[in-house]
């Protein structure tokens, strides 16, 4: 008999006894796993519910979470994450790690649980997983850690308090994943984390300024060793919290406003450049800065907006010009719930865009806009009702058109309409917000497909269901209709042969994609179809040397096969060809962009995308452009165009053929 | 699925139960899942072996599907619900080319009529009585209770109702009162009538093969409909020779060949065995689950074994252990009611989940704020599962859990 006769531990239980207890319950984990790893794929829910509620009271024990990281992979394998979200560890959200540790309910807190000791098995190099490598699991840890510093290091705040044992075990368990996975690391890899997010220039910035937050407070908490690292973060944090000689000791907004009132000239302009600095610096916008410019709005003696936006020549121009509309534009857009349309705004100006002749009257009609109906519901719902759901859509058009290529399908399997929006933004801005009016003003968005109407009220709900409300509010607004009008394209487009993406691209997004379209697998049967022709034709489309010299015009969609760091594949992607040009070092790049929210990837045997460095842009992702083709399935191209010559030598297909082939077209050789 | 055994029998499990199906799959014989057309897309998603049936009264059709089986190639049906008892005799009666297994299960299926058979055969029965409407309820409560020389006015011993066709203590209720009588659904009717016995109940699992007892299982109930352990206490165990041969009684008066009977007993005071009811199909409150964690044998794979005709004597002496001596420990559960009426969330005793003897529960969190008065039994809202080495304590743990709020 394995049971051993023992009273219940009290209070004053002594660590003997506490050892005991964590013994018996051990061995009751491991009758649930059995029972639970005996149990069919189809049976396994009945069991991993008292699999929960074992761990559930042994993290409640000291040494509890050791017990079950040591199980953590044999949980795994038992099927413990089978029907839920948590069976596919690399589409798991580092930031919903900390709502679920002081979750209400136990078993969700159990199940975050054994899903964090897994990562940390495969972490530790002692486990091993199909779908997470330990460079992906320390990743994800370091994240966990960084989103929730202010609990590792910080005094409970009063919501803390509140939470009680579940807070206590949230602290408990991060401190298991810093003395595992080590905490040096992660202010360091937080810090160059956010560095490389920051480039990227992308439109949402919420997550990047909570881990700031976290970092302020941990570095007052705790302070670090002096050196670069510690340099960076507090770059990061003055430029949130205190960018300039007025704001550096964060006196609060009231106190700001009274230095304001009594700063001289030289004060004022020094202000104004201090933040302009930080904000072109980081692409963060300070809420001090915001409240800066609210306030300059009504500064009589001289204009501080342009200096304070740090315009360069295009900008200061598009100042002169329409001073009135800019002016319009911050008093309506810039508020302490959204800072960042500041830099929407300077970036818009810089790009000349409202010397488009229809842009002016266009954003006109943006300020005067009301939103009816659901979609002032869902901006509500997705952003809060601090501001009236106008300012935060004004903002939001602000941000897309500034940083169109920082547009992000958040976790929605969307990717095709964020990148149209990007597309519109950078390519069709006053097209854009002509759909923006549609959408808001009558909640449907009308289009057409070879000539045939389509109207998105009368569509059902796309893969997007109901329409995502994590992502920017042009986002929100749009892409539930978006949605529904590229699914509706592709019902159109049911029965003729080839990839509909042939006909769907350029009648969704505009005369500027090219008409004709290439793909280098079969659609019936999936495998590779003339590969080789395939890939002559993409150098002749868009390799200047084989062109004629020719740069892209206009952005092209494309397709890629996404692969992981393994060069498993993934899946198909929607992504956008920008550019094709050679870097500092003279090697041939494509410049590209990628609707996921973050474009550095690994995808395996070299292919890395870069996001700096190699002459990128914000928002832009680059590879050499043998690499990057060898992840493309599908690009368009001019029906009118010279068959590619010869001159387009073997060894470079042969090239891009093999890397291709050791990757996602492994499995997809046509036979004989 | 395990490889099957080609040259083992072709089982039907007749209803839709997750755990028998996930028991079964696992063993070595090939099997198909009759059940509601609700399971289809289920079963095509998970590979079950599937054929849709309404199970509703038996009728004409219940050759149609003996027929259907029997073309599949299955040798035997199991009931796995009472509501199937009759089907799997119907179509056993075709498919064992035994007509007498229709006659047999419908005797499983009346509980009058069982209890007759039983009383025809010579075993021990209480005072019973068949109702059809609400006035024969309160005659038999008066009667009885004017047998026992109660005075007008002295607190009247309470009768049992028990609706013909019900399982377990679904549509079983206890009558001390004439209002007791008025909360009686019609749809209870017509109903079977017992005296309340004071006395020990439990229950047997018995595993039967060509009319022989290859595994006999006594579940001690602390609190009918709350909480069960196996193996019983050494106090009760002491009877297991006299308990043996009622059960072959059983065998011999319903004259049965194979399969798995559920009875229940009560031994009295002055220690005599009363029979209650048999079922002719797996226990309720998953006691074939408390007898593989006491025992580490798979109640729903003997019941194959015990069904199967090409099951050998050498796989029944190599599947079941010997009773009592080959059990790991004692283990129990506690079917878990809200106490409060109106409750938020579930909260395992800080008591009970600091026991060394419990080991996990299967709760539901709340559905409803409000909770439902219970009439009858009632169903519980999960169970909570302990295993021990001591049967006395893990009886009296049981006990106490019936005190304690599960939700607050």
């Amino acid at each position: 008999m394995n049971v051993k006769d023992m009273s219940a531990p009290d209070d004053q239980s002594d660590g003997q006894e506490a050892e005991a207890v964590l013994a018996r319950l051990s061995v009751t984990l491991d009758v649930a796993i059995e029972r639970l790893e005996r149990a069919r794929p189809f049976a396994k829910g009945r069991y991993q519910g008292p699999v929960l509620d074992v761990v559930g009271r042994i993290i409640a024990q000291p040494g509890g979470l050791g017990v079950v990281r040591q199980r953590a992979t044999r949980v795994d394998a038992a099927g413990l994450f089978s029907g839920s979200d948590w069976d596919r560890p690399e589409a798991l959200l580092p930031q919903l790690v900390g709502g679920t540790l002081t979750s209400e309910d136990p078993a969700f807190r159990a199940l975050e649980v054994c899903s964090l000791a897994r990562f940390l098995a495969v972490a530790d190099g002692d486990a091993r997983h199909d779908n997470l490598h330990q460079d992906g699991a320390r990743h994800f840890l370091t994240q966990v850690l960084a989103l929730n510093l202010k609990d590792l290091f910080g005094v409970p705040d009063e919501a803390a308090r509140a939470l009680g044992a579940r807070y206590d075990l949230k602290k408990r368990v991060l401190n298991h994943i810093a003395d595992h996975v080590g905490l040096d690391d992660v202010l360091s890899v937080l810090v160059s984390e956010i560095w490389r997010l920051l480039e990227q220039r992308s439109v949402q910035v919420g997550m990047v300024k909570d881990m700031i937050a976290q970092i302020a407070i941990a570095l007052n908490e705790k302070g670090t060793a002096p050196g670069s690292t510690r340099l960076g973060a507090e770059r990061l944090v003055s430029a949130l919290f205190g960018p300039t000689t007025a704001s550096r000791d964060d006196p609060g907004l009231d106190i700001y406003l009274e230095r304001l009132a009594v700063a001289d000239e030289s004060g004022l302009s020094r202000e104004a450049m201090g933040f302009a600095r930080a904000m072109h610096d980081t692409g963060l916008v300070s809420d001090y800065h915001a409240a800066f410019l609210t306030w300059a709005l009504d500064y009589a003696d001289r204009p501080l907006i342009p200096e304070a936006l740090g315009l360069g020549g295009t900008g200061l121009d598009c100042w002169r010009h329409y001073r009135g509309l800019i002016e319009k534009l911050v008093r309506n857009a810039v508020t302490p719930a959204t800072p960042q349309a500041a830099y929407g705004l300077a970036m818009l100006l810089d790009r000349g865009v409202l010397h488009h002749a229809p842009m002016v009257p266009a954003l006109e009609r943006q300020i005067s806009l009301r939103i009816g109906g659901a979609a002032r519901d869902r901006i509500a719902l997705g952003f809060g009702e601090a501001v009236p759901p106008e300012t935060h859509l004004l903002a939001g058009v602000l941000r897309v058109l500034g940083q169109p290529l920082g547009v992000g399908q958040g976790a929605n399997p969307t990717c095709q309409s964020a990148r149209a929006i990007a597309l519109w933004a950078l390519n069709d801005p006053d097209y854009l917000l002509h759909l923006i009016t549609q959408v808001a003003e009558f909640d449907t968005l009308q289009m057409q497909f070879e000539g045939a109407p389509i109207n998105s009220a009368d569509l059902p709900v796309g893969l997007a269901g109901a329409g995502p409300i994590d992502a920017d509010p042009v986002s929100v607004l749009l892409v539930v209709h978006l949605d529904r009008i590229y699914a509706e394209m592709g019902r159109l487009c049911a029965g003729r042969p080839g990839d509909p993406h042939t006909w769907i691209n350029p009648q969704f997004h505009g005369w500027w994609v090219s008409r004709d379209c290439a793909v280098a697998v079969d659609v019936a049967t999936g495998k590779l179809s003339s590969y080789d022709d395939f890939l002559r034709r993409f150098f002749a489309a868009y390799h200047p040397a084989y062109n004629g010299g020719r740069p892209l015009g206009h952005p092209q969609p494309a397709g890629i096969a996404v692969t992981d760091a393994h060069e498993n594949f993934i899946g198909w992607h929607a992504i956008a060809i920008l550019r094709v040009a050679e870097d500092q070092s003279g090697r041939m790049r494509v410049y590209f962009y990628n609707p996921n929210n973050d474009s550095g990837q690994d995808w395996g045997n070299g292919v890395i995308v870069s996001t700096s460095g190699h002459g990128e842009r914000y928002g832009e992702g680059s590879l050499e452009f043998e690499a990057f083709l060898s992840r493309v399935y599908l690009f368009h191209d001019e029906p009118l165009r010279n068959p590619p010559g010869d001159e387009i030598p073997d060894n470079a297909i042969r090239q891009v053929s093999d890397q291709a082939l050791s990757s996602w077209a492994a499995t997809r050789q046509p036979e004989g | 699925m395990t490889d099957k055994n080609p040259d083992k029998g072709f089982v039907a499990l007749l209803g839709w139960s997750l755990n028998a199906i996930d028991a079964v799959d696992r063993f070595d014989r090939r099997y198909v899942v009759v059940a509601p057309p609700w399971a289809e897309d289920y079963c095509k998603q998970n590979d079950i072996p599937f054929v849709p049936w309404d199970f509703d009264r038996l009728n004409e059709r219940s050759h149609e599907l003996a027929h259907q089986l029997d073309d599949m190639g299955v040798d035997v049906a199991i009931p796995i619900f009472e509501e199937t008892v009759e089907w799997a005799g119907a179509v056993n009666a075709v498919l064992l080319k035994n007509p007498r297994l229709l006659g047999q299960a419908m005797l499983f299926r009346d509980k009058s009529l069982m209890k007759r058979r039983a009383q025809l055969g010579g075993i021990r029965v209480g005072v019973f009585e068949e109702a059809h409407d609400r006035g024969d309820v309160i005659r038999f409560l008066k009667r009885v209770n004017q047998t026992l020389l109660k005075l007008d006015g002295d607190p009247n011993d309470p009768i049992h109702f028990k609706a013909f066709d019900k399982s377990g203590t679904a549509g079983h209720r206890v009558i001390r009162t004439p209002e007791d009588v008025d909360n009686i659904p019609d749809e209870e009717f017509p109903a079977l009538l017992e005296s309340h016995l004071d006395g020990w109940e439990f229950a047997v699992e018995a595993w039967i093969k060509n009319g022989k007892i290859e595994f006999l299982n006594i579940s001690e109930y602390v609190t009918l409909g709350y909480s069960v352990f196996v193996p019983a206490t050494p106090e009760l165990e002491a009877h297991r020779e006299r308990i043996t041969e009622e059960i072959e009684k059983l065998i011999e008066v319903f004259d049965i060949e194979f399969g798995f009977i559920h009875p229940e007993y009560f031994l009295t005071s002055d220690n005599k065995l009363y029979f209650g009811e048999v079922a002719y199909r797996p226990p309720g409150f998953n006691a074939l689950e408390l007898i593989e964690r006491a025992y580490g044998f798979n109640g729903y794979q003997g019941l194959v074994l015990a069904f199967d005709p090409k099951t050998t004597q050498e796989e029944l002496d190599a599947f079941f252990p010997k009773e009592i001596e080959d059990a790991k420990g004692h283990a129990g559960c506690f079917g878990v009611y809200p106490r409060r009426r109106v409750v938020s969330r579930l909260e395992v005793p800080e008591q009970t989940a600091n026991h060394p003897y419990f080991e996990f529960h299967e709760l539901s969190d709340p559905r409803e704020q409000k909770v439902a008065k219970r009439s009858a039994f009632g169903t519980h809202w999960g169970l909570a599962y302990f295993f021990g080495d001591n049967p006395h304590k893990l009886r009296d743990l049981l006990k106490e859990q019936e005190e304690l709020d599960y939700y607050v």
